[in-house]
């Protein structure tokens, strides 16, 4: 997809996904585990400069630090009910947001072919990582049509005047499942033509390949790991 | 019907995981508030059922249920889930599989059971609040959500609201396939696509 001069091997970027999940997951927030995590946040903020998705990365910035702040600053200052939905949302922000915010990373830095690729070397089984890429580019796919659906829905006055939950997702979603139903038409039609059905070992046409870079952030990644579950 | 298991299968099965799993996933986000976190298992299944009853009736070999539960696991692993999920969703697959195929992929009874079974995975998500791993779970959730958030949560999770939970997993997932069965006889069935 989009041209980077920092360019990881999607094996990297698994590793650093799984890295960013288990210490976010895990840690604490006091010492060598405040260390890591501090790595962990800064991490999906630093990828998604590399290629130059700015606006995901501001978005970042602003979301996850109003969480932290909002939960530094009014963790102690309100309670009850209200303390509880406001410190569940800033946990979640804070616990899965670097997670979420570095998988986008990786969806949009990775192309369907490097990532097969790269899955076949490690001897994945094609029965997950066919689905797996498809999905991958399904996602923004969906996210269009949800809101070509909301336009459409707008543009003939439904939407704010729908009162019945139910009613609404039937509306969003029956449309979003017919472009599924057609969409897995196409992408069945052009992975014939591209010969995804042919039983052989495929041929690759990008270039995958563990640098040295990798090597380093590799290493680095599970430095941290190691670190993280011995203290 | 078909006996080969092709990528045509295995691009069903991505196009509609992505969507079973976003829906999913945006009621899931429910789960901020405490009480709609012990009561997700009932209503995520009952919204996500609707997606999953038009994939299931164009799942037509065995092995389908199986890796959509894998990529789910799989998804909520690398995000920080802990390990049992896998068990769970690759155990909810295979049963799915086994009440699909006993209704031959073609009955629509079936295919809402198999809505009721697959949404059993949700458990794998909130094991941590039971059994071995409870203790050491809240004491890291004080941490970072705050004794109150901690009091809440243990006070609505008792052992029993576990097995509780397996309850609502099928029951909202029997409301969510009867639901699906519904919005596919109303839209789909008259255009055809089914």
């Amino acid at each position: 997809m989009s041209k980077s001069w920092f360019k990881l091997d999607p094996r990297t970027k698994l590793m650093m996904l799984i890295t960013i999940g288990l210490i976010m997951m895990s840690g604490t927030n006091v010492g060598m585990d405040y260390a890591l995590r501090l790595v962990c946040v800064t991490l999906p903020f630093v990828m998604l400069l590399t290629i130059g998705n700015y606006r995901a990365m501001i978005w970042y910035v602003l979301i996850f630090f109003g969480a932290v702040l909002f939960e530094g600053l009014w963790l102690t200052k309100i309670n009850g009910v209200l303390n509880i939905i406001v410190m569940t949302f800033c946990g979640v922000i804070t616990r899965f947001g670097p997670g979420y915010v570095f998988g986008w990373y990786v969806v949009r830095s990775t192309s369907a072919s490097e990532f097969i690729t790269s899955m076949e070397r490690m001897h994945f089984p094609g029965a997950i990582t066919i689905p797996m890429a498809v999905m991958f580019r399904y996602f923004p796919t969906l996210k269009e049509d949800y809101s070509s659906i909301h336009d459409a829905m707008r543009m003939r006055e439904i939407g704010e005047s729908v009162k019945n939950p139910f009613v609404y997702i039937e509306y969003i979603l029956v449309p979003l499942m017919m472009s599924t139903v057609q969409i897995a038409n196409d992408l069945s039609a052009a992975s014939l033509s591209k010969g995804l059905g042919v039983n052989r070992k495929r041929t690759h046409i990008c270039q995958i390949r563990m640098t040295a870079l990798d090597y380093i952030v590799v290493v680095v990644m599970a430095v941290m790991l190691v670190l993280s579950f011995v203290y | 019907m078909k006996k080969k298991f092709d990528v045509k299968d295995l691009i069903t099965v991505g196009v509609f995981t992505a969507l079973y799993f976003v829906v999913t996933f945006i009621v899931a986000c429910l789960g901020f508030i405490p009480i709609f976190m012990v009561l997700m298992p009932l209503i995520g299944p009952v919204f996500s059922g609707i997606p999953l009853m038009l994939y299931f009736s164009k799942i037509k070999h065995f092995g389908m249920v199986t890796i959509t539960g894998i990529i789910i696991a799989i998804l909520m692993f690398v995000t920080g889930h802990p390990y049992p999920i896998f068990i769970f969703c690759i155990g909810a697959g295979l049963i799915t599989e086994l009440v699909l195929r006993a209704g031959n992929y073609s009955s629509i009874k079936h295919c809402v059971i198999g809505s009721a079974t697959f949404s059993l995975w949700l458990l794998g998500m909130v094991i941590a609040f039971f059994f071995g791993f409870r203790e050491s779970y809240f004491a890291y959730l004080v941490d970072g959500y705050g004794q109150e958030y901690v009091d809440a949560m243990m006070g609505y999770t008792p052992t029993w609201v576990f097995f509780a939970m397996i309850v609502m997993c099928l029951v909202g997932g029997l409301i969510g396939g009867l639901l699906g069965a519904k919005v596919l006889n109303k839209h789909f069935r008259k255009a055809g696509m089914i």
